[in-house]
């Protein structure tokens, strides 16, 4: 702020504060002429209200000079008064700065325990999950939703069912979390023509057991050697580049038949951001331990 | 000082002489508080890495104002600790010295979305922006549906980029030649996605980062 702007402001406080200073203390002293029946002689209402004549309550004068003493003593502790910084040298960052160093010092003792243990040995310790399940809701639920339990509509994967695209381990929740992940199913309509999406569509449901059609899921199993490259020959899927097992009853946008043909029509690409530089490898270990301890306790049910 | 107190009866007594003087007295108020900092406001240089926004984007951002998300959404994280935790650094007068009007804003009935820029895939935007409760089952957020079905105008985003450099933003011929060509084909929803996945301090579009599946994959 240049010189000019802070004598503005150091200007019009002091004219503010001495006007209003002035008229408290003027108030108190000025004299008010009294009527013979002790009225000032303003009435209402065709003289069915009149008005007394009173000293000022006590309690507006005590207000009044408290307003006038914190206010005094706001300009002098803080900054306020043009560019004066105050007694006290208050500035909002330095108190976040003070406010994050205290936080770290809680966090860091935690943070410097959790790191010597694995994923999977913290999906054990209820207060590394209890953080993790706090950071989920924040940053994960949006589309893997708040239980867990994925969404089809987006293909994000349900975390809770035991079942991995990419690995199921602490390893490789983290690397998920920290770097993303990037579906990658080519689109086949054009290559396949519609009757080969439907064909290949029944064939792809005859391998999780699923009602199909036999005649048409015949003639599309030739097609599924293209698949094969990612799925496997048998469509037991591949977590090294996340293709799906097709064989169990898991789907990650759907195991009816029209959704299949969509995938199958026009791929699919699901995106996981990458956490790296928004959550830290910290934040990211309190997640996948959570999220381990989610799928194991569901399948041991 | 019987004198004195014709004054105070005067005031008493003429309610639009005293709408007067309050009146004066709080502008004193005004003029030391905003009349400072708004005639500062146009010192404010870019931050690093802050450029103006591209054809696009800015069609999107104008949408955002047009539906009235601001409403609902603030873009300012404030410098307090359970807000920097959350959101990220806070928010700077430089960051947002291309947004007119700015998006700053105290109302959160949503969350701050200063810094969403590549939290979420474009896919997650767009589908919560169609179909909010699909992907947030408690959001009272309203859908925006029809977005996807209206075209933006190429005319329209050229003569913007004009106005803007006249107002100091610094779009180059080159920029505004290909402005409409930018937006030409592209939806009001595609525009919106755009704005909102470049949020962050670079203030520059941020895709969610993809993945070389090798690391940390069990084959």
């Amino acid at each position: 702020m240049n010189t000019f702007w802070s004598a503005w402001i150091m200007f019009l406080v002091v004219l503010n504060l001495s006007i209003t200073l002035f008229l408290f203390v003027w108030g108190m002293r000025v004299k008010i002429p009294t009527l013979p029946d002790g009225t000032s002689g303003h009435v209402w209402a065709h003289g069915v209200l009149r008005e007394g004549v009173r000293k000022l309550p006590l309690w507006w004068v005590v207000m009044s000079a408290s307003m006038f003493a914190i206010g005094f003593t706001y300009l002098a502790l803080y900054p306020g008064f043009g560019s004066f910084k105050g007694l006290l040298g208050w500035t909002a960052h330095d108190e976040l700065a003070r406010d994050t160093a205290s936080n770290e010092v809680v966090l860091s003792d935690l943070m410097q325990r959790f790191s010597l243990y694995s994923v999977e040995q913290l999906s054990h310790d209820s207060s590394a999950t209890h953080m993790g399940a706090r950071l989920f809701g924040d940053d994960c639920a949006a589309c893997h939703g708040r239980q867990a339990r994925g969404n089809a509509l987006l293909g994000a994967p349900d975390l809770t069912d035991g079942d991995w695209l990419y690995g199921g381990d602490g390893k490789a929740i983290m690397a998920s979390i920290l770097d993303g992940r990037h579906g990658s199913m080519p689109a086949f309509g054009a290559s396949f023509g519609e009757p080969g999406v439907t064909n290949l569509a029944n064939y792809v449901l005859s391998l999780s057991g699923a009602a199909h059609d036999a005649a048409k899921a015949a003639s599309g199993k030739p097609l599924f050697t293209v698949c094969a490259a990612c799925h496997g020959v048998e469509g037991k899927g591949n977590p090294a580049l996340g293709a799906p097992n097709l064989t169990d009853q898991i789907w990650l946008y759907g195991g009816d038949i029209a959704t299949i043909e969509e995938t199958i029509r026009k791929g699919r690409g699901g995106v996981m951001p990458a956490w790296r530089a928004r959550l830290g490898e910290n934040d990211a270990r309190l997640i996948a331990a959570w999220v381990y301890a989610q799928s194991h306790a569901s399948a041991e049910h | 000082m019987a004198r004195g107190y014709t004054y105070f009866e005067a005031v008493e007594k003429h309610a639009g002489l005293l709408g007067i003087l309050i009146a004066i007295m709080v502008s004193i108020g005004g003029l030391a508080e905003i009349t400072p900092l708004f005639m500062e406001a146009h010192k404010v240089k870019p931050a690093d890495g802050v450029k103006p926004y591209d054809p696009l984007r800015l069609a999107g951002k104008d949408i955002y104002v047009r539906e009235g998300c601001y409403l609902c959404h603030s873009q300012m994280i404030r410098a307090l600790r359970a807000e920097t935790q959350r959101y990220g650094h806070y928010s700077i007068a430089s960051e947002s010295v291309y947004d007119r009007p700015f998006q700053w804003g105290s109302k959160r009935t949503g969350p701050d979305l200063a810094r969403v820029g590549g939290k979420y895939s474009d896919e997650w935007q767009l589908l919560h922006l169609t179909t909010p409760r699909a992907v947030a089952p408690d959001s009272n957020m309203p859908g925006y549906p029809w977005l996807a079905q209206a075209q933006l105008d190429p005319d329209e985003i050229t003569q913007k980029l004009r106005v803007l450099r006249l107002l100091g933003d610094p779009y180059t011929d080159a920029d505004i030649a290909a402005a409409a060509d930018a937006v030409k084909g592209r939806t009001e929803m595609q525009a919106l996605i755009a704005y909102l996945q470049g949020l962050g301090i670079a203030n520059e579009p941020q895709a969610a980062a993809t993945a070389t599946p090798a690391e940390g994959a069990t084959p």
